[in-house]
This record gives structure tokens, C-alpha cells and sequence, in this order.
């Protein structure tokens, strides 16, 4: 809970952006049939798209329905915001058929009114926090974050959270104090590219976050962290992910890294993701994170 | 982002510290008026609830700065604000809060015979005015958790200026500035230190009550917002080494402090020389002007054979804060509760 300009408290959060991977929308228009169909598990999507043809009803040409096809690499339901990707693919995709481009704001309007509550990747020209229930920016934290490398990983393989199903969390009068703290400590962790304070502020976040839908292992992953000279621990606040967080600029952060990967995988965790270690340190597969529409 | 733009009320731009660099790894937190950030947040937040309906009256036991702030806030809220203090209170800090509209009743001599003396005398007259009134609201600074809480503020600033902080020096009264702003600090800097400094016959820490010449620094009741696990070190200072600390504020760093940042300053100084690694932070609460007759005038100073005494440079480090003590003390309190320190419950 953050304070916006006029002091009303607004739920809102900073995302980790995942260029490696990504979601791509295929817009089949139509001129003849009204509605979007998709695949059945794809609600959010339908509506995204029916919500952005509703934008474009006054272009001279706009289509009237049409089919959505989805392709990701992002695993669903644990947190690494594969809803608000698809989401996000798809709004693009139906105004990028009408050649008109929308704005990352308006893009985030939309797809906080198809899905609820979304992440802030739309908006990856800088980092904000976003209000993620109401499709507001409620400040520009800086251009971009410091170079991290963050070992992700499933705190609970085969656990599936969903984000609509939560209870919003009922944050107390300390926990939202202390979240106006972090906000100013990362609005200088992201003007002086210091990881070590985004660590720290993650820690913190995480760990306002255990009286809510806790990770079990949050300290022991930290401990781990920081004996890795790591900077600290990140989590879905609506997921089972977690990420340990190292500074790219340190030459022990990659080995370091690596190393606690392995340690993961011992305590029976699943690893997500690798973000930000060098090209050719390991073999992976990467996916494009683009959004394209057909000719 | 942020172009600089004006505060709504000059309330506002009263309450946030001005950070200033004393030396390598010494900063200071240097308020006007510190306790302008808990009265502002209590009487804002009591508007905002409806507690604060537009014929309440705001009614508090105080002879010191936060019945400044009250004064003050009610300025800008328009409400009536009532006052009771002792016969002690300070001519000048009177004369303000008249001209803000308040109203300051003095409790007399004889209604303080009684167990718990002027202190008790105030409260029952606190409760007795306020079941006068139609509508009264009591800010209660030193039991409402919003005192600790408003200092949120205070860590934000704080974090956003210096990033690290290592440790954090203060006086403490209330409870409510040392409390507050390094708790809010441990969110991101669990580690980061706080030496609360105190004055001797202070029952804060321990001491038996006694007088206590250093206004505005210890109490002669426990307040509800010390929260004693918050403090990893104490130190008790004497007021003619804290008079002279507060001048040597002034003289060094052009920084016109009352004397219980002056107490502070003596604390950091120290602190901040045997940590050359630590970023120090040390909280000046208010500014100098009541003192401009007394500590900041060495004909005062004189008469009380204050002037040009030689002080420690260092403190005696004590293993039980219960005895009595001279000098200036300090004692590992380890962040602890105040029974697992005195055996006893506050």
C-alpha cells in the first residue's frame, strides 16, 4: 500500500522485468463475427482483446471480432506474470492490427481492467510503481534497475497460485509505513544503481509478505544469498517464485550464482530462471518476447 | 519527476529534519521542531477518522515542544487547543502558544500534593477538562502508537538521503522519534543501531527518579512508546556536559540546537570517532531560541559554575543501570525488554 499524490493508499508493486521470456499474440481479425474466441483457459485474454476493440470501434476500418492465438514460455500460475504478459501481447497485437499505437500507460489501463491486477511489464521503458489494481503509475522510480543477475526459483513445484482467487493482503498501519520506507529506499537504489539496496528492499518486501502467503524457505534462501555475497531475496507476492539477487557488476556474482542454483535444485526447488548472467555462461533456450501480428 | 513545489501549510514545512554532514561518517538529522511530526500525523489522522468534529476540542498534557506543535496544527485545523502544564513552563514557549490561540493552564503548587505530583496533577486536570467539553480529543503522546508510527517520514528521508544507515543517536522522552525512526530503518537495516541517551533520574532506563536540571530530556514516568528492544546501547548524560556540547554544536558547526540535541551530539560525536566505518546518524530535535539566555549565555553558565569545566571525553561504561551515577554513562542494553534488563516490569 503506497500513498499517491493526493495520500490515498493504493496497492501497487515494482516488477522484476524477464526479457528472456516473453508471450506472443496472434490476431486473426474479423469483419463478420462479433466476440473473440480463443482457447477456453484464456478468459483474460478474450477480454483483453474484446476490451481493445472496444477502443478502436470509431477507427474507419476496425475489425469486428476475431481469434486470439497465444504461444509462451512462461510457466502459468506461480507468480512470473505469464496472465499479464498474454495480457499485454494481446492488447498489442489488436492495436497494432489497427495501426495505431497505444501508449505503455493506456496499455496498462487496459489490461489492469481485463485481468484485475497485473504486473507492470507494458510499461518497460523505466521502472514504476505501478498500481497494479487500479492501472496507474504512482511514480517514476528511475530509468532503469541496476545490472542484477537473479537465480529464480518454484518455492513449491506443482503449487498453483491464482492471483484473482487471493484475499488482497490486509496490510497493518506498521507494514504500510514500512513499505513508504522501501519506496524511497529503492527510489535511491535505482537513482545510484546500488544492488545492494535493491536486495535489501526486496528482503523487506519479502518479508512483509510471509504473514500472507509465505515461502517457506525465505530465510534459508536469503542465508544462502548473502553467503554468496548476493544482495538479497525477491517474491511473488502472488506466486510461489523466488529470486536471489546478485550484482552483475561483482566478478564473484556469476559463479556465485551458479553455485546457488545448484543448492536449490538440492533442496528439491525447481529453478524458473537465470536473468542477466552473461551470454554463453549457460546453455538455454531463449524465446523471443515480442508481440506480432500477422500480415 | 518532482519539480520543487510549495507546502500546503507552514506545519509541513516544519516537521522533516534537514540532513546535514558533520563530518566522515557523521550526519545529523538537525529538526526545527521535532515533535511537529507526531502532532501533525495524531490531529491529521483524527480529522481524517471524524474524530475532530469542527467544535472538538484538543486537550493535552504538556510544558514542552509538542504543545508547540499542537498549537500550531490547530492554527491549521481551527480548533481550540488546551494545554495543562506546570508553573514551570517556559515564559517564552508560552508566549507562542497564546498568540496561536491556545489556551495553557498552569496547575498550582498545592493541587500537586499528591502521590505522583505535578505529573498526576496535569492528567486530572486533562480528564476533568475534557469532561467539560462537548467534544475533546487527546493526542496522548506518549502511549498513542501513532507518536512511533508518524516517524516513518523521518526513515524515509533518512534512506533516501544516505542510503546506509549504521547507527542512529538520540534523545529519548517519549519514546516516539527513536522508536519509530529506527524501527522503520530495521525494515530494510535490521542491523543498524540505536544508543538512546538519556539524563540521570530518569526512570526510562532504569534510574531511580530523580531531578533532572536537562529540560526536555527523561522522564519521571515510563511512556508506553519506549519500546526497549529498539536500543542496543544507553547513555546518560549530565546537563553541564550537554550545555557544553550544545554550544560546541553552534561553534563547529553554525548549528543552533537546544540542549537536548546537544546531549545527542556529545553521544554521536563519540560514537562516530570509534566507528570510523559506521554511518552515523545523530537526532537534533529542536532549535535554540529558549535557550538563547540560559546555556548560550556564559553569564548563566558562570553563575552555575558550569563555565569552562573540563568534561570527559569518553563515557564510563556501567554494568548496572539501576545504581545511581555520575558522570557521563553508557550501559549495553543489547536490545532487550526493560524487565530483562531491570528484573523488574517498567
Amino acid at each position: 500500500m503506497f500513498a499517491d499524490e493526493s495520500g490515498k493508499l493504493r496497492r501497487a508493486l515494482v516488477t522484476l522485468p524477464h526479457s528472456d521470456r516473453g508471450s506472443r499474440a496472434v490476431f486473426y481479425p474479423s469483419q463478420h463475427h462479433w466476440g473473440v474466441v480463443g482457447t477456453p483457459e484464456l478468459t483474460k485474454v478474450r477480454r483483453a482483446a474484446i476490451l481493445t476493440l472496444r477502443e478502436f470501434s470509431t477507427h474507419p476500418a476496425p475489425a469486428k471480432g476475431g481469434q486470439i492465438e497465444i504461444t509462451s514460455d512462461i510457466p502459468r500460475g506461480i507468480g512470473m506474470g505469464s496472465s499479464t504478459s498474454d495480457v499485454t501481447a494481446t492488447i498489442r497485437a489488436v492495436a497494432d492490427y489497427h495501426g495505431v499505437p497505444l501508449s505503455r500507460e493506456e496499455v496498462g489501463r487496459l489490461a489492469v481492467l481485463a485481468e484485475c491486477a497485473s504486473d507492470s511489464i507494458m510499461i518497460d521503458d523505466r521502472v514504476v510503481l505501478f498500481a497494479h489494481r487500479d492501472g496507474v503509475v504512482l511514480e517514476t522510480l528511475g530509468h532503469r534497475l541496476p545490472p542484477m543477475i537473479v537465480v529464480g526459483c518454484d518455492t513449491e513445484p506443482g503449487a498453483r497460485v491464482d492471483t484473482l482467487g487471493l484475499q488482497p493482503a490486509d496490510y497493518d498501519d506498521r507494514e504500510i509505513g514500512a513499505f513508504g520506507v522501501l519506496r524511497a529506499a529503492l527510489r535511491r537504489a535505482v537513482a545510484t544503481d546500488d544492488v545492494d539496496l535493491v536486495g535489501r528492499v526486496a528482503t523487506a518486501s519479502s518479508r512483509i509478505n510471509q504473514r500472507f502467503l509465505p515461502k517457506e524457505q525465505l530465510e534459508e534462501l536469503l542465508a544462502l544469498c548473502l553467503g554468496y555475497h548476493g544482495c538479497g531475496v525477491q517474491v511473488a507476492h502472488s506466486g510461489t517464485v523466488a529470486g536471489l539477487i546478485f550484482d552483475a557488476r561483482r566478478p564473484d556474482a556469476t559463479p556465485g550464482a551458479l553455485r546457488c542454483a545448484e543448492t536449490i535444485e538440492g533442496m528439491g526447488l525447481v529453478i524458473t530462471a537465470m536473468i542477466g548472467l552473461p551470454a554463453g555462461t549457460v546453455a538455454t533456450t531463449t524465446v523471443s518476447a515480442t508481440e506480432k501480428v500477422p500480415a | 519527476m518532482g519539480i520543487r513545489t510549495s507546502f500546503s501549510e507552514a506545519t509541513e514545512a516544519y516537521q522533516l529534519p534537514r540532513i546535514v554532514q558533520l563530518g566522515p561518517n557523521l550526519y545529523a538529522a538537525a529538526f526545527m521542531l521535532m515533535k511537529m511530526v507526531p502532532a501533525r500525523y495524531i490531529l491529521r489522522r483524527a480529522a481524517d477518522e471524524g474524530r475532530l468534529e469542527p467544535g472538538t476540542v484538543i486537550v493535552e498534557t504538556t510544558s514542552g515542544t509538542f504543545g508547540l506543535a499542537l498549537a500550531m496544527q490547530g492554527v491549521h485545523l481551527d480548533r481550540r487547543v488546551i494545554l495543562v502544564s506546570d508553573p514551570a513552563i517556559d515564559e517564552r514557549l508560552h508566549r507562542r502558544m497564546a498568540d496561536l490561540g491556545t489556551v495553557v493552564e498552569r496547575v498550582s503548587p498545592e493541587a500537586a500534593k499528591i502521590a505522583g505530583g505535578y505529573q498526576a496533577a496535569r492528567l486530572n486536570r486533562v480528564r476533568e477538562i475534557m469532561a467539560e467539553q462537548v467534544s475533546a480529543f487527546c493526542p496522548e503522546q506518549y502511549s498513542n502508537p501513532d507518536n512511533p508510527r508518524s516517524y516513518a517520514a523521518v526513515s524515509e528521508l533518512l534512506l533516501e538521503t544516505l542510503g546506509q544507515v549504521d547507527c542512529v543517536v538520540g534523545p529519548v522522552g517519549s519514546g516516539g522519534s527513536m522508536c519509530g525512526t529506527v524501527g522503520y530503518l530495521r525494515a530494510v537495516l535490521p542491523e543498524c543501531r540505536a544508543i538512546g541517551v538519556d539524563t540521570h533520574g530518569s526512570v526510562v532506563f532504569g534510574q531511580p527518579e530523580g531531578d533532572r536540571e536537562l529540560r526536555g530530556l527523561g522522564m519521571g514516568l515510563m511512556p508506553a512508546n519506549v519500546d526497549h528492544t529498539t536500543f542496543d546501547d544507553v547513555h546518560w548524560c549530565t546537563a553541564p556536559a550537554a550545555y557544553a556540547a550544545t554550544r560546541q554544536l553552534h561553534q563547529r558547526h553554525a548549528l543552533f540546537m537546544g540542549p537536548t540535541s546537544g546531549a545527542a551530539y556529545l553521544v554521536a560525536r563519540w560514537w562516530a570517532r570509534q566507528n570510523p566505518s559506521a554511518l552515523t546518524v545523530v537526532l537534533l530535535p529542536d532549535e535554540g531560541h529558549r535557550y538563547l539566555d540560559l546555556l548560550y549565555h556564559d553569564a548563566w553558565l558562570a553563575e552555575r559554575g558550569y563555565l569552562g569545566l573540563a568534561h570527559p571525553v569518553e563515557p564510563t561504561p556501567i554494568d548496572d543501570p539501576t545504581r545511581l551515577g555520575d558522570g557521563w554513562l553508557s550501559y549495553e542494553w543489547g536490545r532487550r525488554r526493560y524487565d530483562e534488563v531491570v528484573g523488574v516490569a517498567a
